[in-house]
């Protein structure tokens, strides 16, 4: 039954033992509490985790750096596109970069909810119970065409990703820290799959279109995937107790109230355009701007600015607005969308006239 | 335009079981059709008839008022209902034509279209007759003109043609600020023509209408992201409706408040003329304009051998029919050549014969001014042909301008012994100059009769006149018939003279002329000139020796009546005061009475001689403002001075404020404890201001879209600032430093003090300087775009007010109608 389900659980640490609640911070950190990095060894860090991810997918700049921005932003992400442009690819190299407990699950239509968040069997030997822990259990966890499975399994592993946390038969089990699921969805193949409703894909902090890499980065991935999987190279670059330190670094970059007003004022527009049916939620834009500030810490800066807002905007909230029927039938998209309000809308909250900022700062 | 189409578009179906669906987020409300076109509609109306109300005026009376309302409203209606029911908006504007064609048939030509309102042929031929009417009338008449029907059909068509042109720029053009400049055209018209200009009632009536636009587009904007500050408290609003009030209250209190503005250099009634002189097509319309000139335009000069200076005479009125009296020019009696010209009645006793060199110069009329009673004209250029009837002289093909001619004239020797012989019934002229109008006021007639009562002979009658009409009672003024209404000539402004007693020669020399043949003398208005002021030069008449020059200029224009006594011919009077010289026949003296003496026969006409009437033979004073603007050059100089200083300070200003706010902002002082007050060091900001702004002044402006970092970059990155590795490193990297000192106390935790930010600002501006071009470099330092956009803003509020104005009525109006009806079922 368990290899018919294809739940492959990698390299987990707590296989086969019975399983205890874990304290919610520190789990696989020895209980210590992460301390905040400074804005050198975190550049260092940082720099090493994208190499990593660098040398493996040509081409994916961005697209790693923002998978490193979820991951330090403490968000899931969600990878859509076509087969075969690197979805799993990605989604392994970043887990692999970094020193920590990793599991992938390959959704099928009939994957049951406990084969994600475990299940509780009778030891006869013991005459107890025992918790066995689903895929869940790791630091990264790879939901690979999580579209495929169905609803109620859907919702399992939302759950999850939500709570930080799996409850089964009354006891709650603490997840990991760090603790980031990275799904993909193929938004070509749609018989016999269950897409993400919107209201899930609200749960996933970005959505990266990953698309197809430009001709010298394709003929350099023709030229060094010959022989092997690139995988095979990739060695842990970062310790998770790193990770968690970056994490605890980018907590502590400041927001001040001029880009909160401009989140705001973002989630405004979207809800009052006319050209969009849903606008963003307020948990958008919370994800939004942890996100920014996660931006802000790669970027070598203790505060964020109204650039990291826009920079992570596309991703963190594209997947999560929709449009009007009329803007759909004609040709609009949430990032056309999204690119036109963010060309309209004043970064200052005021008039240009610069009296005003004058009088106000004087 | 794009947001134009989605105010038109319908709403999607309800979806049926739409419990699962995802509720919408609240959204703006896309205004419907709904109450948009009405209210546009009806404040483009009121704008255009608002704006007509100037016209009064220009029209006499207001019964042209009514088919322009009709016209108005109908194409007003045509559009609303259209844009209502969300026609195309080109259809909507090609029906609104329709329906003006429509309604102008109906109006005015009903009998030649088919019923009543479908234009046929025949109704482009009335249109072509209505039209040759209003061109007629432009061209005779002096304002007020008689409304009549082809000047009214203009009007109404060319307002008709302004609210379709208003709507197609208000609504699918989206350009509502410009629909001002039709409501200005119309406003033109009287600011020009009407002595009182556009007057209170049409300016405020157009300010209105075109605020209810403006307003109206504001209020309906289709995106909710366009009204600008809707979350402004309503200190703002109250702040810009005073605003708005105080503008508008001053523009028309102010005036009244200062004086001069009746008299001084552009005293009221002489208006700007941008066409250039009259053509003199109506000497009679045109000469309280020139008696009004200060400057005394069209000089002429002349030297006559007769003892004294005379009177020019250019064209006589004799036709008192009509709303307004013109020439007769008489094309059919007309004969050719000026070199011989007869008066055509015989003259009893002695003839005075005069040689007059006359130099028209800049004087542009077809008439020839020559004085009285020319026998010949020599040295004419073109062809000119004379009036057997009134001796005028005219010239089709060519005008005064620049002719030198010499006037032989012969005239009786006219004394008042003579006048009181001459009692014989008028013969040999025609019975045109005894014609009394059908409508002549009773007053005229009334007044005639009881000034006349005592005076037996024609001779006393028009003395009788004279003396009424130069009695105390009657005031000479160039401004009272400009302020009461009666500026103009024909027999409704008679009455009001009659009635008001107080005009200029116009209207004394009409009365006088139209009285006395009231009184069965023939009579005729003679228009010319007043006798001048001596140059101080001579002039050399050819076989009559040296005599002195004599000169007149617009503000000698004059009019006076020619009596005709059987045996005499045409005996010039003067009846108006202060004016001109009374002749010797003419004075209190020589009342019939003592005729018998025959002392006092003297030659007239041609000798002025100092009369016992209050006459004064110099014209120039009795146009004091003239006089003593042309007296005393001072206040004009001070004026000139001042005008320049003003002028000088406004083109000085853009500079002078935008170096202010710069030294403002770069020597702004930091806090003197930031921990203690808790305050920003203002630098950074202030700084970024300014580089800001100097980025607008060289072409490269800044978007509110735009993140500090970003607009850095495009700065750096754009040629104003030139490019890296030259003389300009500097400068790219003061914009460096300034944009991150700035990120960081404006989005950072801790402010740190930014040095030197004025020296940055100075290297960045030297940058620029270097790297644009000259013109650039003018526009920066004289009309800095950053100045310039901040002014439009500030001149912007007023109507951005209105708007929110607007839109909080039409809230507050929506939710009471929402409450009515909400109460109406219950009273069911």
């Amino acid at each position: 039954m368990e290899s018919k389900r294809q739940v492959t659980v990698e390299p987990s640490p707590v296989q086969g033992e019975a399983y205890s609640p874990l304290p919610r911070d520190g789990a696989g950190l020895n209980g210590h509490r992460p301390h905040v990095m400074d804005a050198e060894r975190f550049h260092d860090a940082s720099e090493r985790i994208l190499g990593s991810i660098n040398q493996v997918i040509d081409g994916k700049a961005d697209a790693a750096k923002l998978a490193l921005t979820v991951l330090l932003a403490q968000g899931h992400l969600l990878l859509e596109d076509v087969p075969g442009v690197g979805k799993t690819l990605l989604a392994k190299t970043l887990a692999r970069s970094v020193d920590c407990t990793v599991s992938r699950i390959q959704f099928t239509p009939d994957l049951l909810p406990s084969d994600v968040t475990g299940v509780s069997i009778y030891n006869q030997s013991s005459r107890q119970f025992e918790f066995r822990p689903g895929a869940v259990f790791a630091n990264i966890v790879i939901g690979d065409e999580i579209n495929r499975a169905s609803a109620k399994t859907q919702s399992a592993l939302l759950e999850c990703m939500e709570e930080h946390q799996v409850t089964v038969d009354g006891h709650s089990y603490q997840l990991g820290l760090p603790f980031m699921v990275v799904a993909t969805q193929n938004p070509i193949e749609m018989e016999g799959t269950y897409p993400l409703p919107e209201a899930q894909r609200d749960r996933f902090m970005a959505r990266i279109s990953m698309g197809y890499p430009d001709k010298d980065a394709e003929i350099e991935m023709l030229e060094t995937h010959q022989a092997s999987s690139p995988l095979v190279k990739v060695t842990p670059v970062v310790t998770a107790a790193d990770v968690a330190a970056m994490i605890a670094t980018v907590q502590q970059v400041f927001v001040s109230t001029a880009i909160k007003e401009y989140t705001v004022a973002i989630g405004r527009a979207t809800r009052d355009s006319a050209r969009l049916r849903l606008g963003a939620s307020p948990r958008s834009l919370l994800q939004l701007l942890r996100a920014a500030k996660a931006t802000a810490a790669l970027d070598g800066r203790d505060f964020v600015l109204p650039d990291d807002v826009v920079d992570v905007a596309e991703s963190v909230l594209a997947h999560r607005i929709i449009l009007d029927r009329k803007a759909a039938s004609s040709g609009d998209t949430p990032q056309s969308i999204l690119r036109g309000i963010f060309a309209s809308l004043p970064v200052a909250q005021e008039p240009p006239g610069a009296w005003r900022r004058d009088r106000n700062s004087v | 335009m794009t947001t134009t189409s989605h105010r038109g578009s319908p709403n999607a179906p309800v979806q049926p079981g739409g419990g699962s669906a995802p509720r919408p987020s609240p959204r703006a409300k896309t205004p419907g059709a709904g109450p948009y076109p009405w209210a546009m509609a009806g404040s483009i109306a009121v704008a255009v008839l608002g704006a007509a109300l100037s016209l009064n005026g220009v029209l006499r009376g207001w019964g042209w008022f009514m088919p322009l309302i009709t016209t108005v409203v109908v194409v007003a209606l045509t559009l609303a209902v259209l844009r209502a029911l969300r026609a195309q908006p080109l259809l909507a504007t090609l029906a609104s034509f329709a329906s003006l064609a429509g309604v102008l048939s109906f109006i005015f030509c009903r009998q030649e279209s088919l019923a009543g309102f479908i234009p046929t042929t025949g109704t482009f031929t009335a249109v072509g007759r209505l039209i040759k009417r209003a061109a007629e009338t432009v061209v005779s008449e002096s304002a007020p003109v008689a409304p009549n029907a082809g000047i009214v059909f203009v009007m109404c068509a060319c307002l008709g043609l302004l609210v379709i042109l208003i709507d197609a720029l208000a609504v699918p053009l989206s350009m509502p600020a410009a629909s001002g400049i039709g409501l200005l055209a119309v406003m033109v018209v009287p600011a020009t023509i009407k002595p009182q200009s556009v007057g209170v009632a049409g300016f405020i009536g157009a300010a209105v209408g075109y605020l209810l636009i403006l307003g109206c587009s504001h209020w309906f904007a289709p995106d909710a992201r366009l009204q600008s500050g809707s979350g402004r408290g309503a200190g703002q609003f109250r702040r810009s409706v005073v605003t708005g009030g105080l503008a508008l209250a001053m523009t028309l209190t102010v005036p009244l408040v200062i004086p001069g503005f009746e008299t001084g250099t552009f005293p009221q009634g002489s208006r700007l003329s941008p066409w250039g002189t009259s053509n003199g097509l109506n000497p009679m319309i045109t000469l309280g304009n020139s008696l009004r000139s200060p400057t005394g335009s069209g000089r002429i000069t002349y030297a006559t051998s007769a003892s004294g200076p005379l009177y020019l005479r250019s064209v006589t009125i004799d036709n008192f029919d009509g709303e307004t009296w013109a020439p007769d020019d008489r094309a059919a009696g007309r004969r050719a050549g000026a070199d011989r010209i007869e008066t055509g009645y015989a003259v009893q006793g002695e003839v005075v014969n005069a040689v007059t060199s006359v130099n028209a110069g800049l004087f542009t009329s077809p008439y020839l001014p020559a004085p009285f009673a020319p026998a010949s004209v020599n040295g004419l250029n073109g062809r000119w042909t004379w009036d057997p009837a009134t001796l005028s002289i005219m010239s089709t093909e060519t005008t005064t301008r620049a002719q030198r001619y010499v006037v032989f004239s012969a005239a009786p020797k006219i004394t008042s012994q003579s006048l009181s012989q001459a009692t014989a019934v008028p013969q040999g002229i025609s019975e045109d100059f005894l014609r009394i109008p059908g409508n002549l006021p009773d007053i005229v007639r009334q007044t005639a009769d009881t000034v006349t009562a005592s005076a037996g002979s024609n001779y006393g009658k028009a003395l009788a006149i004279q003396k009424y009409l130069r009695s105390g009672e009657f005031t000479y003024s160039l401004q009272a018939p400009v302020q009461n209404g009666y500026d103009g000539n024909g027999l409704s402004v008679l009455a009001d003279f009659l009635a008001v007693k107080s005009g200029y020669c116009v209207h004394f020399s009409s009365a006088m002329a139209v009285m006395a043949r009231a009184e069965g003398i023939p009579s005729r208005i003679a228009v010319g000139y007043a006798p001048g002021r001596l140059t101080g030069e001579s002039v050399a008449l050819v076989g009559q020796g040296s005599f002195p020059e004599y000169e007149v200029d617009a503000r000698d224009a004059h009019a006076w009546p020619e009596l005709y006594f059987e045996g005499l011919g045409w005996v010039p009077f003067e009846p108006t005061p202060s004016r001109g010289v009374v002749p010797e026949y003419a004075t209190e003296s020589s009342v019939p009475g003592n005729l018998s003496t025959n002392a006092d026969e003297k030659e007239v006409l041609t000798t002025p001689a100092p009369a016992p009437t209050p006459a004064v033979p110099l014209p120039g004073l009795d146009t004091p403002t003239a006089g003593s603007a042309a007296v005393n050059p001072w206040p004009a100089i001070g004026a000139a001075a001042a005008g320049v200083l003003v002028l000088a300070g406004f083109l000085w200003s853009p500079r002078l404020s935008r170096t202010v706010l710069r030294r403002r902002r770069l020597s702004q002082k930091p806090p003197d404890d930031p921990e203690l007050t808790g305050a920003k060091d203002p630098a950074p900001e202030l700084a970024w201001a300014e580089l800001q702004d100097l980025a607008t002044d060289y072409g490269v402006p800044s978007k509110p879209s735009e993140t500090p970092r970003h607009f850095s970059a495009r700065l750096r990155s754009s040629s104003a600032l030139g490019v890296t590795g030259g003389l300009d490193d500097a400068a790219h990297e003061a914009v460096a430093s300034l944009t991150s000192d700035f990120e960081r106390q404006r989005y950072g935790r801790a402010a740190t003090p930014a040095p030197a930010a004025a020296t940055r600002v100075a290297v960045i501006r030297e940058s620029l300087r270097n790297n644009a071009r000259w013109l650039v470099r003018f526009r920066a330092d004289w009309l800095p775009p950053s100045m310039m956009r901040r002014w439009v803003h500030a001149l912007g509020a007023p109507f951005r007010a209105v708007g929110r104005f607007g839109k909080a009525t039409g809230r507050t109006v929506a939710l009471f109608w929402r409450r009515l009806k909400g109460l109406l079922p219950q009273r069911r």
